[in-house]
């Protein structure tokens, strides 16, 4: 069985979690180039490696960003948005 | 012209054990499915009972301890629960609240009627739970056939909570003393509980058990 420790309710089973994709910072759409806002809708960077992702815990509802290694899919940590230094 | 009567998320699960209905909170609930004597019966084995009748609130948001505070509510750790009077309070996670009262429990109609300012960082969450009491010897076998995570006694300490999923539905548990007795509480989505009721009363039924009704529990019920 595959785990994942959420952040608020620990070490869960995989089946507990949702995948939200990729953290990505969104460029400001006032201020940057059409390029820029055309990468950031469209592409997607595919290369493995550590990546910060957004996983969702359903039972309670939690939100929270992983440290993924995805060419090895192993986590190296996991924290609330906002809390990176507390962890 | 009749008036609607609100039904137990489960009514319809439960329809095919003809149970004898009776009328808490404004809900229709099953008060007995058998006799007394099986009923405790069941119960000291594995008795599954739905109190979804109890008033809930649920409440979340950046203010909502301050808020709570402020309408004098005890206020427990995250994934905690205090028991205040007659009334549950639970914490899930750090952030959001939920306040269930027992069948003599004041504190829902209290919050539900506070005053509640705009902008000040406090929502209400309409809660459509359905709501079990389990109790008897074999609920820790129950749960290690459709939970994931460890239940037992050493693990699911006195005063704490868990969000999981049983049997595939997202659910929070707790453990409390009711009557003198070790009981398990459960609350999940009402509209998945026709299903997990099911589910339950299948495993109960292969270990002596089954379903119970309010007056089991709640002596004081007519």
């Amino acid at each position: 069985m595959k785990l994942l420790k959420c952040p608020v309710n620990g070490v869960r089973p995989l089946s507990e979690f949702v995948f939200g994709g990729e953290v990505r910072e969104m460029p400001d759409p006032n201020t940057c180039s059409d390029q820029e806002w055309a990468g950031y809708v469209h592409h997607r960077n595919g290369a493995p490696g550590m990546k910060k992702e957004w996983w969702y815990h359903g039972p309670s509802g939690t939100w929270f960003i992983a440290e993924r290694d995805t060419m090895r899919d192993e986590v190296a940590r996991t924290y609330l948005y906002g809390q990176e230094d507390k962890q | 012209m009749t008036t609607a009567r609100q039904q137990t998320p489960i009514a319809f699960a439960q329809q095919r054990l003809t149970p004898k209905m009776t009328v808490a909170h404004g809900m229709e609930i099953p008060l007995e499915f058998s006799s007394a004597e099986i009923e405790h019966k069941r119960k000291a084995s594995l008795g599954i009972c739905d109190v979804s009748c109890f008033p809930r609130f649920g409440v979340k948001g950046r203010n909502v301890v301050q808020w709570l505070k402020e309408n004098k509510v005890e206020i427990p750790d995250p994934n905690s629960w205090v028991q205040q009077g007659d009334s549950l309070v639970l914490r899930l996670g750090n952030g959001e609240f939920l306040v269930e009262d027992q069948l003599e429990g004041k504190l829902c109609a209290a919050l539900d009627g506070a005053v509640m300012p705009e902008a000040y960082g406090v929502y209400k969450i309409r809660r459509n739970d359905a709501a079990l009491m389990l109790s008897g010897s074999h609920v820790r076998e129950l749960f290690s056939e459709i939970c994931a995570i460890d239940l037992r006694d050493g693990a699911l300490l006195p005063g704490k909570l868990v969000m999981t999923q049983m049997a595939g539905i997202s659910a929070t548990v707790l453990r409390q003393k009711f009557n003198g007795e070790d009981v398990f509480r459960l609350w999940c989505d009402g509209t998945y509980s026709p299903y997990l009721w099911d589910t339950l009363l299948k495993i109960a039924e292969e270990f002596g058990g089954g379903a119970v009704g309010l007056s089991c529990h709640f002596k004081e019920m007519p």
